[in-house]
């Protein structure tokens, strides 16, 4: 018996110390996508025993200054969560990151989009493994819609007919929580995109174009009219986005420009009533662009254990992973080979079939500094439109000491 | 005998001493020295570029508004929080019935954290359904937006912060007030010195070294506000309710702007040291008079 015992002993502790440990920092904080990605990461801990793995999650806001610490550190995480696009490219233009070219055998295309490249890359470099996407609309809550007899607005003169008529009803026609800043930024990309252009907007986003221009200008005419007919949630800079979003569940609320990630928030109940529509026309004569983000995973070039962690992302690349995430969630999978998972995700990938290009978001097109700067301009524009000349002259300055 | 022993005290102090070497000696040089770069955080290199990062702070209306909102807490602390202490203070030294328990409720916020207070006062002062709003509306007032009213803001995080700090100064007045001879009091009441004059004439004289310690502690704790700035609204909206520290923290850790966030880091420390300098040469001067 006792000899048993000590076998077993030797035994568990030679396996511990032979598994190799994978340590995991997410900010999958909100309980959906938390659950989903703890069961993915069980999956890889059945198909891949020898590793140890440790997540550690983060509040979504806190991980966002939190990565900075953990890239710069010796000690760095082997796998953690981000985004594509400029966020990315800041850490590896610094060589912050692992490239993880050698984890796609069989080339990058082969199983993702080949327009999703671009976002994950750097100089010719893969660093980041897209995971999911998810398209923004407006948001709205069918049972409100259906109870004041409003039909899904296509244009922005109808837009703005439905803002009243929900007004006039004592409804917030759009709700919005702006403590963290960047749903406002939301309004200003899709603004943007529709009065100006994509091209446009790229060339603002990389800081060719400055913020005085006259169509910048026009964008937050279009804005104004929203903001000084107080269409807007009042007090929004008291809210984070889910307390916004509440009022759009319970139906005290119209309508929410948000992304697809908005479902993982409401109530079970509430569900099936929360649909959304593209964003309204503004110029006909200009093409629909949309935002799609892409999230995805990175490798710290401090990591511990990289090939673990180029094991883990395989195992993330794969379709079943893929599948597996964007079907509990409602996302799209970055996988080309896996399907929209259900009938709102359809409607979401057809839409974004349906235009003309696409762009990130604000905050991850655009350099980090200036993100910062312009979106507290967006949320003080919001506040106080009148505002709009200085709030723009002083972009300018930020534009220009950022991007020399 | 002395003198070859002249290392003992060394030898005690030798283990605190590397510590606050280590925690805030060589830290507080490094950020000196960093406030001079155009450091990002994350780069293994970067340039010194002299005094550009103060030349900029002083131009820069968030800065700005940071300070000022620093002598808004430094005047709220010191001049309001101070006196509601003594006041609580005064009142709760009468022996009274429950007077205990007053008391006990009135320590209780001490032994709370700022995040904690933070959260208690968000469901305070929430703006559609928040206590305060809510019996606002009760009599056909309101909504005042606590959090979001970019002139409101920081009133009512100094406010928030209030509960905490009058508790605080009431704590250090309670113990002074234990200190005035009772001997005093009543032979000013013999001499015919009615309550107040025994007050103003008699027990705030001697509670001056629990005021002096009162006010600096206030001011420095005014000047080193963060924590329920950053849990109550990270310095928002658009920086209407930012203090120097907070500022500090989102260019340093958010921006990416380790070099700028250094620097203002320097401003508030040489700031904050005046007082400090002030209150360490008073405390060295009751001890030597003692």
């Amino acid at each position: 018996m006792k000899r048993a015992l000590l076998v077993i002993l030797v035994v568990v502790i030679a396996l511990t110390i032979s598994a190799q440990r994978l340590v995991i920092n997410s900010y999958m904080s909100d309980p959906a996508p938390r659950r989903v990605f703890a069961e993915l990461v069980d999956q890889f801990r059945d198909l891949y025993p020898e590793y140890d793995v440790v997540v550690n999650t983060f509040p979504h806001e806190d991980f966002k200054t939190l990565l900075r610490t953990w890239l710069g550190s010796s000690d760095a995480p082997d796998v953690v969560t981000w985004f594509a696009g400029e966020r990315m490219r800041f850490f590896a233009s610094r060589g912050l990151l692992e490239p993880i070219d050698d984890i796609f055998p069989q080339g990058f295309e082969a199983d993702f989009p080949a327009a999703f490249k671009s976002a994950s890359s750097h100089d010719g470099k893969i660093y980041f493994l897209p995971q999911s996407w998810y398209w923004w609309g407006v948001y709205y809550n069918t049972e409100v819609f259906d109870e004041l007899g409003l039909s899904v607005p296509v244009t922005w003169k109808q837009f703005l007919d439905v803002c009243q008529t929900l007004k006039d009803a004592g409804k917030i026609p759009i709700t919005i929580g702006t403590r963290f800043l960047w749903t406002a930024a939301g309004w200003f990309d899709y603004l943007n995109m529709r009065v100006n252009g994509l091209d446009y907007h790229l060339k603002l986003t990389e800081g060719v174009i400055p913020y005085t221009d006259e169509g910048v200008k026009r964008v937050f005419d279009y804005w104004g009219q929203l903001a000084e007919k107080g269409y807007f949630l009042d007090n929004h800079t008291s809210y984070n986005w889910q307390d916004a979003a509440n009022f759009l569940f319970t139906g005290e609320a119209g309508m929410y420009l948000m992304g697809q990630f908005i479902k993982d928030v409401a109530p079970e109940a509430v569900k099936d009533n929360i649909d959304f529509f593209r964003f309204p026309i503004i110029d006909g004569n200009i093409g629909v662009y949309e935002d799609t983000p892409i999230d995805g995973f990175m490798i710290p070039a401090g990591a511990r254990n990289k090939d673990g962690a180029k094991v883990f992302l395989q195992f993330i690349a794969s379709r079943e992973a893929q599948e597996y995430f964007a079907t509990e969630l409602g996302r799209l999978a970055a996988n080309k080979h896996v399907p929209a998972p259900d009938a709102h995700a359809k409607k979401g990938l057809e839409m974004i079939l349906g235009s003309d290009g696409v762009m990130q978001f604000y905050d991850r097109d655009t350099d980090p500094e200036m993100a910062e700067a312009g979106m507290n301009a967006f949320v003080e524009f919001m506040v106080f439109p009148n505002r709009v000349e200085t709030l723009l002259s002083n972009l300018e300055k930020e534009r220009q000491r950022i991007f020399e | 005998m002395k003198s070859k022993r002249w290392w003992v005290p060394y030898a005690f102090l030798a283990l605190p001493l590397t510590m606050y070497a280590i925690w805030v000696i060589i830290p507080l040089v490094q950020t000196l020295i960093l406030s001079f770069t155009n450091w990002d955080g994350v780069s293994p290199t970067y340039e010194m570029i002299g005094f550009a990062n103060f030349r900029r702070l002083f131009g820069d209306p968030n800065f700005q508004k940071s300070l000022l909102n620093n002598v808004r807490w430094l005047v709220g602390f010191a001049g309001v929080t101070v006196p509601l202490g003594l006041l609580l203070a005064v009142f709760l030294d009468q022996k009274f019935r429950g007077s205990k328990i007053y008391k006990t409720f009135m320590y209780l916020p001490m032994t709370l954290s700022f995040v904690v207070i933070g959260q208690i006062w968000m469901w305070i002062l929430e703006p559609r359904t928040g206590a305060l709003n809510s019996l606002l509306a009760l009599f056909g007032l309101g909504p005042v937006g606590w959090l979001s009213d970019p002139s409101v803001v920081t009133y009512s995080l100094i406010l928030a912060a209030s509960w905490k700090q009058i508790s605080y100064a009431m704590v250090l007045f309670l113990a002074g007030l234990k200190l005035v001879p009772n001997e005093l009091v009543e032979a000013a009441y013999v001499d015919g010195a009615n309550a107040w004059r025994r007050f103003f004439s008699v027990v705030l004289p001697m509670l001056r070294p629990a005021m002096v310690i009162a006010v600096t502690i206030s001011i420095i704790d005014s000047l080193r506000a963060f924590d329920i700035v950053y849990v109550l609204t990270r310095g928002g909206p658009f920086y209407s309710s930012s203090v120097m520290a907070n500022y500090m923290y989102v260019q340093a850790f958010h921006n990416y702007r380790m070099g700028y966030g250094s620097s203002i880091a320097t401003v508030q420390f040489l700031i904050t040291l005046g007082f400090i300098i002030f209150y360490i040469r008073h405390v060295l001067k009751k001890e030597a008079e003692l």
